[in-house]
């Protein structure tokens, strides 16, 4: 069995492409997504991620990237294959 | 390491067009990002691939993605893309049309183009209305909806292009819901590598007109709708239906939604089946004998050019 370690991607939202719309926060299974006062989504609960990519998938406008922590523009790249 | 979906995205659109036009929540950026990570994961080269577009919501994709693109007259994508087959045999052609442009408008171009079998992929969007010009019944409202053309509910039936396409003899025929983006990356890929005209036909929605005249305002319930609105035809899909369910988001409504008796004037036989896979193995792709014809036509010309 897969085992999952939550938290480890990075959620990156691009608010010149974003509209709002609300899916990515309706569709997240963990809750890791929120609406800010302007309803445009944040990620107070990056911790419980579960990597499902549900909101990149359903992102209607490609605002959201989610980066792998092998990706070398994940904030905490450390250089690792 | 395995590209993200949004850096597929990235190399594959005009990123000065961004951000789109859409209304948000609107279901067509989705089917452009699933056509655009099939054509990534089948391999093919930006100048392999033409998108042909006719008129309304569903033609402006071609504007926004950077292959060898077309914004044609309305209703007409299906033939402008049959003279570019002609002319560009080697090319992979998607056609892309909304409901009204393929199935009122361009619906005799259409069958035309499903009659002469020629090699492409046609993209239906099945939105249930006329987005663009401001929410009139198109050919598939369901009945018992209201449009803005029809404000004491509709009494037509919905047209079913899954019996139509049977009819006129589609190599492929799929249908697919802007709710399973995955497997709607497969049906593309699968249409892609088929000989022959394959259609899709995407559901997607409209919120904003469709949906506020039918009590379904927000994008993300009409979306989480489409599981409740289709029947399951496909055998996978029904035992994946028994399973426990996929959106877990408390606010998310699925399933026992509080104005469920709303729509119950929804008759039953005007759902469509989702995950309806036609294919016809044996159909020929006509396109050889047009090639063929062109090729014999090219050879009087030049008799006739020695001669005189």
């Amino acid at each position: 069995m897969n085992h999952i370690r939550q938290g480890i991607f990075e959620i990156r939202i691009n608010k010149n492409y974003c509209k709002a719309c609300g899916l990515c926060t309706a569709w997240c299974p963990q809750n890791v997504l929120a609406e800010d006062e302007e309803y445009y989504p944040i990620t107070p609960g990056l911790k419980n991620c579960i990597n499902c990519k549900l909101c990149e998938r359903h992102c209607p406008d490609f605002a959201i990237e989610i980066l792998p922590p092998e990706h070398p523009e994940h904030s905490r790249y450390k250089g690792l294959q | 390491m395995k590209l993200q979906t949004s850096q597929i995205l990235r190399d594959y659109m005009r990123s000065d067009m961004l951000p789109t036009t859409w209304c948000p929540g609107c279901g067509l950026g989705i089917i452009m990002s699933s056509i655009v990570q099939a054509i990534h994961y089948q391999g093919l080269a930006k100048d392999d691939v033409a998108m042909v577009s006719g008129i309304g919501c569903t033609g402006r994709m071609s504007g926004y993605t950077d292959f060898n693109s077309i914004h044609t007259t309305h209703g007409r994508a299906p033939t402008f893309a049959t003279g570019l087959k002609m002319a560009r045999p080697d090319m992979k052609i998607f056609t892309i049309m909304g409901d009204g442009d393929a199935m009122s408008i361009g619906g005799n171009h259409l069958i035309s183009a499903m009659r002469r079998n020629i090699d492409m992929t046609a993209i239906v969007v099945n939105n249930n209305i006329y987005g663009l010009t401001g929410g009139q019944s198109s050919p598939t409202t369901p009945t018992g909806s209201k449009t803005t053309t029809a404000k004491h509910r509709t009494i037509e039936r919905p047209m079913n292009l899954e019996v139509l396409a049977r009819a006129a003899g589609v190599p492929f025929f799929a249908r697919a819901t802007v709710n399973h983006t995955a497997s709607l990356v497969k049906m593309v890929e699968r249409a892609m590598n088929i000989s022959g005209f394959s259609v899709i036909e995407i559901i997607s929605n409209c919120h904003v007109l469709y949906g506020k005249m039918n009590q379904r305002p927000e994008a993300s319930d009409m979306i989480a709708d489409m599981d409740n609105d289709t029947t399951r035809s496909n055998p996978a899909l029904i035992k994946r239906s028994a399973q426990a369910v996929r959106i877990t988001s408390p606010d998310a409504p699925y399933g026992d939604h509080e104005d469920a008796e709303e729509i119950d004037h929804f008759h039953t036989d005007h759902k469509t089946g989702r995950g309806i896979i036609i294919e016809n193995k044996g159909s020929v792709d006509f396109s050889t004998r047009y090639y063929d014809m062109l090729a014999h036509l090219k050879g009087q010309e030049g008799k006739a050019g020695e001669s005189a």
